[in-house]
């Protein structure tokens, strides 16, 4: 027995949701080419099907691409700290991918690291993540090579299954996930039929091998020399969680500000001193695999990469984590 | 004081040290009075304010702004306002492409000896300002209609009959030593291939999109010595204007060209650049250019005959969703400062914050330093991972170029630049 929802209840229950003062995210088409986590102000504009992985992830729902910390105000030789944080609306993200979902316990073990973040962890803690499993994949997924999968519930707090039927498999996995479908769903026995899962296309241990043992090699240097240096595949990615704090000025609020930044940025490394450890791009690229696949595994025991293939997908020359990793694998 | 706030507006004036201010200060000494709305600030000549500072002043309160200098003929330094005059006439279609309320932005040429000038001009721009009342649509949210969408061709890449040709000649360049480096397509993007046995990777075929004339400003492409570089005829235009700029010593680049059918971007339907004009080798039989019925829909003229607020609303739904991951800059042959300004951070001029503000101020400065110079190959709209088409700012400013000036980006490598150089004749009617 299983509990099922019809697409057009689904719909409704996202309507409800916004009507209720509640921030509700999920995919939408902003154009016939992209598509990509939006607010949601109608549930018509909810996607539930016909693509692969929007062109962002979700992690902006808990950590904003720019985030007041608090504001200041000066007045002659004082300076007065202004925290007002409005309290948060509850946050619901609809239809978000597996490979989305699974990156938010990730964030939450280096937000809580050494220091408790409190901007990401009220964010956190007003978000419930409705998931929805993969029933398609494309070239750029690997989520079944970092030991994820098209069902993977790890993150979410409700996994959705599409029946193929405007019907809607039900697995509500936490007590926030049952907060919002007790009541909602109808009892069926039936249950959603095997969701299709890209081939493992790499092993994450070779790449670590790898990356440790061939730091110095001319193989980084001849892999970077395509790369731009823009900030796609960092920004774009539901694990990457870089930034930078700035004190913006009157013409920005007058406010201590964190913004996301890149490590493919040249800048991101640069010393006052003009001395920059990072000097060139395949450094920065390498330094990218080395963080998950090698620095973020020694310290929490995981990958700091969920398989999203949004690196290789959104990269405007084709590279990303995925064509490293199986350049690297096949030796 | 009165509970009951009554509207007054706010007014910078960015004026000219030696003429405009000195008037100012005239009308001062005679006693002329005038409305205490404005805020003066003195810089050394408009052909040296920096147009992002007119945007500024309005994201700081500013419910008009006004640019005031010597008249054409009368600059302190021979001819900073002529520089002025000819970005302001382009700017200004900037701001107007981008929604701005024109009707907010006054220019005027007031001299040392206008104290009467100066006063009649800011009475009249407050008072017009009082009549429009608070500027609340500075970057403000609001419905607009949709763009007419582009067609983008999809399906699998088709390998064209040139690509064994293209895979000889490279691995002959690179065996002979002529080039130690040939930039060209693989078949996943851009590859660089420096071993004659690489030349394999290379393909052609009808998904080669990226311009690949911006690898030529990377310092590790630099440091490999001379390049080759496999340009379609679009991309070939930035070779010119990157030359005319000395970012290039076109003896020391090898041009290979393609002649091209079109690569699937919504720019290809109405191309008449098929066949490469000026590199060192070519490939592919000539075709026949795109017959204008196969053109995609004017979204500039659709952009533009929507209201200003529409149009503002319309930007602000892009820029909200602008991540600053700087691919627009970073894909663009032309950016190629080694600091951008964006990433400067004494004084920070660009709001660094990926808001829909901080978006506006990159983008403004990202479009306007590219007037001139952009060749509309489109990478900038093709790299956006927020899917927006950024190049719809670098149109609207080639129009603006061409019907003004008459001005065609990467037609001349000889021709004067189009912002940095200037004409007496110039026209324009809205300086006062």
């Amino acid at each position: 027995m299983s509990e099922i929802i019809s697409q057009a209840a689904l719909r409704a229950l996202a309507a409800e949701w916004i009507s209720s003062a509640r921030q509700v995210f999920g995919p939408t088409a902003i154009n016939p080419h992209t598509v990509a986590y939006s607010p949601l102000n109608s549930a018509d504009a909810l996607l539930l099907e016909g693509f692969v992985h929007p062109a962002n992830s979700i992690k902006e729902v808990v950590f904003p691409r720019h985030e007041v910390l608090y504001g200041y105000r000066i007045e002659g030789n004082s300076v007065e700290l202004l925290d007002d944080h409005a309290p948060l609306p509850e946050q619901i993200v609809i239809a978000a991918r597996p490979c989305d979902a699974a990156a938010l316990p990730i964030l939450d073990r280096v937000f809580n690291w050494d220091f408790a973040d409190e901007f990401y962890n009220r964010r956190r803690a007003a978000t419930t993540v409705i998931t929805l499993a993969c029933n398609t994949a494309d070239e750029s997924c690997f989520c079944t090579s970092v030991g994820l999968g098209p069902d993977s519930e790890r993150g979410s707090d409700v996994l959705l299954f599409d029946l193929g039927d405007q019907f809607y498999e039900v697995r509500c996995l936490t007590e926030k996930g049952h907060a919002l479908f007790r009541g909602k769903t109808e009892t069926a026995d039936r249950t959603a039929m095997a969701v299709s899962a890209p081939p493992k296309k790499f092993d994450p241990q070779v790449i670590r091998s790898f990356v440790i043992e061939h730091f110095e090699d001319a193989f980084w240097k001849d892999h970077a020399l395509a790369c731009v240096g823009c900030g796609i595949c960092a920004y774009t990615c539901p694990t990457c969680h870089c930034f930078d704090i700035v004190d913006a000025g009157p013409s920005a609020g007058n406010a201590r500000v964190r913004t996301w930044d890149s490590c493919q940025f040249p800048i991101f490394t640069a010393h006052a001193s003009g001395h920059n450890p990072r000097a060139s791009q395949s450094s920065r690229q390498r330094q990218r695999i080395l963080h998950k696949f090698a620095i973020y595994p020694d310290k929490f025991g995981e990958i700091l990469c969920t398989g999203c293939g949004n690196c290789t997908r959104n990269c405007p020359e084709g590279l990303g984590v995925l064509s490293l990793a199986m350049e690297i694998d096949r030796g | 004081m009165s509970e009951t706030s009554v509207f007054e507006p706010k007014i910078v004036a960015y004026v000219c040290n030696w003429c405009t201010y000195l008037g100012a200060d005239l009308a001062g000494t005679t006693r002329l009075e005038y409305p205490p709305n404005v805020r003066i600030i003195r810089l050394p000549c408009t052909g040296r304010i920096d147009f992002n500072l007119l945007v500024k002043g309005f994201e700081i309160g500013a419910d008009a702004v006004l640019v005031s200098g010597c008249h054409p003929g009368d600059c302190h330094y021979t001819a900073g306002n002529y520089h002025a005059r000819r970005r302001w006439i382009l700017f200004r279609e900037l701001l107007d492409t981008l929604g701005f309320d024109l009707r907010r932005i006054h220019f005027t040429w007031i001299s040392a000896a206008e104290g009467k000038k100066w006063q009649q001009m800011v009475t009249e721009i407050t008072e017009e300002t009082r009549k429009l009342g608070p500027y609340t649509d500075l970057y403000a949210n609001g419905p607009a209609p949709a763009l007419p969408a582009l067609d983008c061709a999809s399906g699998e890449a088709r390998t064209l009959d040139a690509e064994p040709e293209l895979r000889e000649y490279s691995r002959n360049l690179l065996a002979e030593g002529t080039v130690k480096v040939v930039v060209g397509y693989g078949a996943h993007g851009p590859v660089i291939v420096t071993r004659p046995e690489d030349a394999e990777r290379l393909v052609w075929n009808n998904r080669c999109r990226p311009n690949l004339t911006a690898y030529l400003k990377r310092k590790e492409i630099k440091a490999l010595g001379k390049p080759a570089v496999v340009v379609k005829p679009c991309d070939e235009k930035s070779l010119v204007v990157l030359e005319r700029e000395s970012q290039i010593d076109r003896n020391e680049i090898h041009v290979i060209g393609m002649a091209c059918e079109g690569v699937g971007e919504p720019k290809c339907a109405s191309c008449e650049d098929r066949t490469p004009r000026d590199a060192d080798k070519s490939f592919g039989a000539a075709v026949a250019s795109a017959t204008p019925a196969s053109a995609q829909p004017n979204r500039l003229a659709a952009l533009m005959a929507m209201t200003s607020r529409e149009r503002m609303a319309f930007w602000s739904a892009q820029f909200e969703r602008c991540v600053k991951c700087f691919a627009c800059r970073q894909v663009c042959p032309m950016c190629y400062c080694e600091r951008c300004i964006v990433d400067k951070s004494r004084p920070i001029t660009i709001d660094p914050a990926s808001s829909t503000k901080g978006n506006f101020a990159w983008q403004i400065a990202r479009a306007f330093h590219l007037a001139g110079r952009c060749v509309g190959c489109g990478e900038c709209s093709r790299a956006c991972p927020a899917g927006i088409d950024l190049g719809l700012l670098n149109i609207a400013l080639h129009k603006a170029g061409s019907e003004h000036f008459g001005y065609e980006p990467g037609a001349d490598a000889l021709g004067k630049p189009l912002i940095g150089a200037f004409s007496l004749q110039d026209q324009e009617d809205f300086i006062h």
